[in-house]
């Protein structure tokens, strides 16, 4: 016993360091699997009061910029829609007509958090489970990909911003079809890649990717980005160098899609799997 | 000493602000990110025990973490540090060794001891948080070449600030 205290005594801060590194990195692991703990949307709640004060300070100073946008997608949205009368409000809009089989949703939500200096980024909006938004959903800005829901609260959700190192999206070469898979390589918060285009496939600089919806998340036809650059490295395949259209540093108001049809077309699939 | 707590305090305050308000919106080309706030380890008193020093870093490094939605990468890094500090401290001590109740500041032992502690301290801090962070070893270099450069950033900005606390 005495031994033991002795023991206890001597490496006293040796044990301290390592009990207080282990809820750290148990902290950090859990937190891994993302979606899957409760404590990170406790802890969230904690800040997300003083979070709303800075976003809305943040927003205040770029208001002319905001309604610029804005005032463009509408613009653009009124363009594409032909409908008379602007019905977008803060719900999702469905529409009640049997003969239209409607396979998308939309709303709009605000970011109240975000974050484009780390390896793995996530932002936070101000819509969740109340207003009909569900995991898995997929974030647009204007008409480009911004990322995925991937966490729910009542009000809030968090989103894996297409800036992280776990982002995958299937994307493909709008002129000629051939797809392949997106991702970010963390190095530059204006540029991902795409790989697994095979090299006999024309690639020209400027050709536009978009999202491809087999993944029946994201809608088919949004864009990413266009090609800066591409290289044949060892293997079959492509390295292509995608020069973003979201700007993720500037990302105030986003668009939440969610499919109706996911689930049906999920079951379908997994039936041969 | 009273005062001297009062004043670590809002040291304490200052630095998590800055770093919450200002340097992690701060972010050049994906490979600089200054963290500040391990100033605050730094300037803890040198004969503080080594418990409560393991304390505050745990403190420190999880209120930063709940700001920054990053949960345990900055709380294990900065327990890393101030479990490392006392070695440090005792590898680089002055000739004179260390005078009783200072804090390690540049006023007390001058620039050059101050510049090689607070250098193995980002050090030590930054390589542990850049790792945990990709938590990968794939593209090795590439992390390495984010955790110098930003380690230089973090330097230059840690001395203007104890260089503009000397002034005062």
């Amino acid at each position: 016993m005495r031994n033991l205290l002795n023991f206890l005594v001597r490496y006293n801060n040796l044990i301290i360091f390592l009990i207080l590194e282990g809820v750290a990195i148990f902290l950090l692991t859990s937190a891994n699997s993302y979606h899957k703990t409760r404590f990170f949307n406790g802890i969230r709640g904690l800040t997300v009061g003083i979070e709303t004060r800075i976003s809305n300070t943040r927003n205040y100073l770029n208001l002319r910029e905001i309604n610029k946008t804005l005032a463009e997608e509408n613009t653009a949205l009124r363009n594409s829609t032909g409908l008379p009368t602007d019905r977008t409000n803060s719900l999702f809009f469905s529409v009640s007509d049997s003969g239209f089989r409607q396979q998308y949703i939309r709303t709009s939500a605000e970011v109240i958090n975000n974050s484009v200096n780390r390896q793995k980024n996530y932002f936070t909006i101000n819509k969740g489970t109340r207003q009909g938004v569900k995991v898995d959903m997929a974030v647009t800005s204007g008409r480009s990909v911004a990322g995925l829901i991937v966490s729910c609260s009542e009000r809030f959700s968090v989103v894996m911003s297409l800036l992280n190192l776990d982002f995958r999206l299937s994307g493909r070469i709008k002129s000629n079809g051939y797809f392949g898979s997106v991702s970010w390589d963390g190095a530059d918060i204006r540029h991902a890649v795409l790989n697994e285009i095979p090299q006999h496939v024309a690639v020209n600089v400027g050709d536009t990717i978009e999202t491809t919806g087999f993944s029946a998340i994201f809608p088919e036809g949004i864009i990413i980005g266009t090609v800066s650059d591409f290289e044949k490295i060892g293997g079959d395949f492509y390295h292509i160098t995608i020069s973003l259209i979201t700007d993720f540093r500037n990302l105030h108001f986003i668009n939440v899609i969610g499919n109706m049809q996911k689930t049906e077309q999920l079951l379908l699939e997994k039936q041969f799997q | 000493m009273i005062t001297s707590l009062l004043r670590l305090g809002l040291i304490f305050i200052l630095l998590i602000l800055l770093q919450i308000l200002l340097f992690n919106n701060i972010q050049f080309s994906g490979y600089v990110n200054p963290y500040i706030y391990i100033m605050f380890i730094l300037l803890l008193p040198v004969e503080i025990p080594s418990w409560l020093l393991l304390l505050l870093s745990f403190a420190t490094g999880l209120i930063i973490d709940i700001f920054s939605g990053s949960p345990g990468m900055h709380t294990s890094a900065s327990v890393l540090a101030g479990f490392v500090r006392p070695y440090i401290l005792r590898v680089i001590s002055p000739r004179d060794g260390y005078e009783l109740g200072s804090e390690p500041s540049m006023l007390t032992y001058g620039f050059t001891w101050f510049f090689t502690y607070t250098l193995l301290m980002v050090l030590v801090h930054h390589t542990a948080l850049f790792y945990l962070e990709v938590f990968r070893l794939a593209d090795f270099f590439g992390t390495l070449l984010r955790v110098l450069l930003s380690s230089l950033f973090s330097m230059i900005f840690i001395l203007l600030i104890e260089y503009y606390r000397r002034g005062r």
